[in-house]
């Protein structure tokens, strides 16, 4: 109660001092609508176009399936799946305990409590410069280990730019 | 001729009884129909009744939490239709999966289906969490709502690497054991921990039952659970659109 109270003065405040508000707002859009049948139907046609994509995809595109399991037979590399190619990635490169449980561990931590650490009240991009960075660095490093991961390492897990140049595999 | 005339309309009767029975309202004619049929509706009673526009703008949300959950819902449909033909055992798992690409009707279209939407759910979920970020949706009164989504996004890797192993091919067998093979690093409790994950030292049929189990019925089942607090938790903490 007492935040609120405290935001509802903030947000007094920077009207006053005519700052720009904390959150934005648009009054073309404060409209109150029916969500019945506008924002019902909206939602209906993505699902139908999500639905008619996936059939053409999966007519067009065949899952993999290779050979039956071979406990004996060690493909080479061996990959995990590509969403965790990242920390695949990370373990050839840093210590097992620091790469494979100390690393993922802090992300999954630091990632809950996002919001207890960000205390900063103000929703505007212009005002969040810090925390854009951050989000968006996490991001670009994520993706870069992750397309490292499946494009970029061939035998042994070695770096290979077969890929790029077509005489990998 | 009477009697005909008369039987007739008994039947239109019942049936338009029946059909009205299936609504609790009537044509959506008018906006205050419209609005009571929101309201009382039970497929449509998670969607508030009247929104503003700020709030579902798709340039704001991009449809990336609905497209999710819509996702969700496509990979259980697909998922039942697999399961009927697919036994979890190491003797019957991959030719049960050579049949359904080869023999059984739309088996194909339907695995590819799964395996896709597999995918796309994967980074639909992530795309989601990145927007909420990037629109400081997670703060207050959403803090929990955001450790709910944490959950729901790990959730989603877990289902998808359990899936991985079902097709018992060379790439999900060597897959899973790189991936369970991580987990071996965490000390004290990591070999604990891939022992009790593949019920063995080895991804064998001990690990292909225990991941069908979890994949089929353990993690969709919690994962389900989350989506209702964390749509519920939508609604109570209000929309974060144009605040």
């Amino acid at each position: 109660m007492a935040t609120e109270a405290r935001e509802r003065i903030e947000a007094r405040r920077r009207v006053q001092q005519r700052e720009a508000p904390l959150a934005i707002r648009d009054d073309k859009d404060d409209e109150m609508i029916v969500s019945f049948p506008e924002f019902i139907f909206k939602e209906f046609i993505v699902a139908v176009g999500m639905t008619v994509f996936l059939v053409l995809v999966s007519i067009f595109l065949q899952a993999p399936l290779l050979g039956k399991a071979n406990a004996a037979m060690t493909p080479n590399p061996s990959k995990a799946p590509w969403y965790f190619l990242g920390l695949q990635e990370l373990l050839s490169r840093f210590p097992p305990l620091m790469a494979g449980v100390a690393f993922p561990t802090f992300v999954i931590v630091l990632m809950i409590l996002v919001p207890y650490v960000d205390k900063n009240p103000s929703r505007r991009p212009a005002e969040r410069k810090l925390a854009i960075i951050l989000f968006a660095l996490y991001s670009m490093i994520a993706v870069a280990l992750v397309v490292i991961g499946t494009f970029f390492r061939g035998h042994e897990f070695t770096w290979d730019w077969g890929w790029v140049l077509g005489s990998g595999q | 001729m009477r009697l005909v005339r008369a039987a007739f309309d008994e039947i239109y009767a019942l049936l338009a009884q029946m059909v009205s029975s299936l609504f609790r309202h009537g044509l959506p004619l008018t906006d205050k129909i419209a609005a009571r049929t929101a309201l009382t509706n039970f497929v449509l009673h998670i969607h508030p009744v009247r929104v503003r526009r700020s709030w579902i703008r798709m340039s704001y949300t991009l449809c990336l939490g609905g497209l999710s959950f819509f996702l969700f819902i496509v990979l259980t449909v697909t998922g039942l239709y697999l399961m009927f033909y697919y036994v979890p055992s190491t003797g019957h798992a991959f030719q049960d999966m050579r049949d359904l690409q080869f023999v059984i009707t739309f088996g194909g279209v339907v695995r590819n289906m799964h395996r896709w939407a597999a995918h796309l759910m994967v980074i639909t979920v992530w795309l989601h969490m990145a927007r909420v970020f990037l629109t400081g949706s997670y703060k207050k009164p959403r803090e929990f709502n955001w450790a709910i989504g944490t959950t729901l996004l790990l959730i989603t890797l877990l289902l998808s690497f359990t899936g991985y192993l079902l097709p018992w091919d060379q790439l999900s067998i060597w897959a899973v054991t790189v991936g369970t093979n991580m987990a071996r690093y965490a000390p004290i409790a990591g070999p604990f921990t891939r022992y009790l994950l593949l019920g063995g030292t080895v991804v064998g049929d001990n690990a292909l039952l225990r991941f069908y189990v979890l994949h089929v019925v353990g993690l969709p089942l919690f994962g389900f659970l989350l989506m209702v607090v964390h749509f519920w938790r939508v609604r109570k903490d209000g929309f974060s659109g144009g605040l």
